[in-house]
């Protein structure tokens, strides 16, 4: 399993709702991503290799040049923009 | 339990705000009255946005006005402000915003439950049309039980 972590500001809003929707797409398409939350607090001491955030603060990380693969989702809601980048995102790392 | 968290004075149709700021304070408001917020949960907010951007703007014309809990979420409760017109939050992706979910959530997870509804709404189109033609708090909040309760939503 992989071990994502689905981050925003404050770690009780959009991570929760983004998380809830990661996780139907995880199911539905039977991906090896394991999904936890928190506020970007959470980050440093976070040890796998998937970070999912909305796009602007994902922007932000990717800028300051974190060492994960950074998926940054622009509506949450959307099941096939989530489906897309988090599979890209395996793929960078060579799980799929 | 979503239907639980929101009551009906905490649901306002049809806001008219100057910008952003005075439609993230004018839909936080009844819960500032109703004492589940405190003012500075609301500044926090509005301060946050400043700072990083409108990182609450989840999905197409959807907000989810939040702050960390202990910049003053007293009471696990949830506002719905509906705008007109729809305003612009600067979030080139999701903008105009014209629904407005302001969330007080105390700590991190006695809200999951209600999100997990909220998400099963908001994936939904019909709950957007309810929002859009409603002529009261009682409408919007009826609709919720009953999709609650029909288990429409997971």
């Amino acid at each position: 399993m992989v071990k994502a972590l689905v981050a925003c500001r404050a770690g009780v809003g959009s991570s929760l709702m983004l998380k809830i929707k990661l996780n139907e797409v995880i199911s539905e398409h039977d991906l090896p991503v394991q999904v936890e939350h928190s506020s970007l607090d959470g980050l440093p001491s976070f040890d796998g290799p998937i970070v999912v955030s909305l796009s602007d603060v994902a922007d932000e990380l990717k800028e300051q040049g974190i060492k994960k693969e950074v998926v940054g989702i622009k509506n949450i809601l959307d099941k096939d923009e989530i489906y897309t980048k988090l599979s890209a995102a395996l793929k960078n790392i060579g799980e799929e | 339990m979503i239907e639980k968290i929101i009551q009906e004075d905490l649901i306002k149709l049809n806001i008219e705000a100057s910008d952003w700021k005075d439609a993230v304070r004018k839909s936080a408001q009844p819960l500032v009255d109703d004492d589940y917020i405190t003012e500075n949960y609301v500044s926090e907010i509005i301060n946050s946005v400043n700072e990083y951007g409108p990182y609450f703007v989840i999905a197409p014309h959807v907000a989810l006005a939040h702050a960390p809990s202990e910049s003053g979420a007293e009471v696990l409760a949830m506002g719905i402000s509906t705008l007109k017109p729809a305003i612009k939050f600067n979030n080139a992706d999701n903008d105009p915003v014209s629904y407005v979910f302001t969330l007080s959530a105390p700590d991190s997870d006695s809200h999951l439950k209600a999100m997990q509804e909220l998400v099963g709404l908001l994936s939904g189109s019909e709950f957007y049309k309810v929002l859009d033609e409603a002529q009261s708090s009682r409408e919007i909040l009826q609709f919720i039980k009953d999709s609650v309760l029909n288990k429409k939503i997971s």
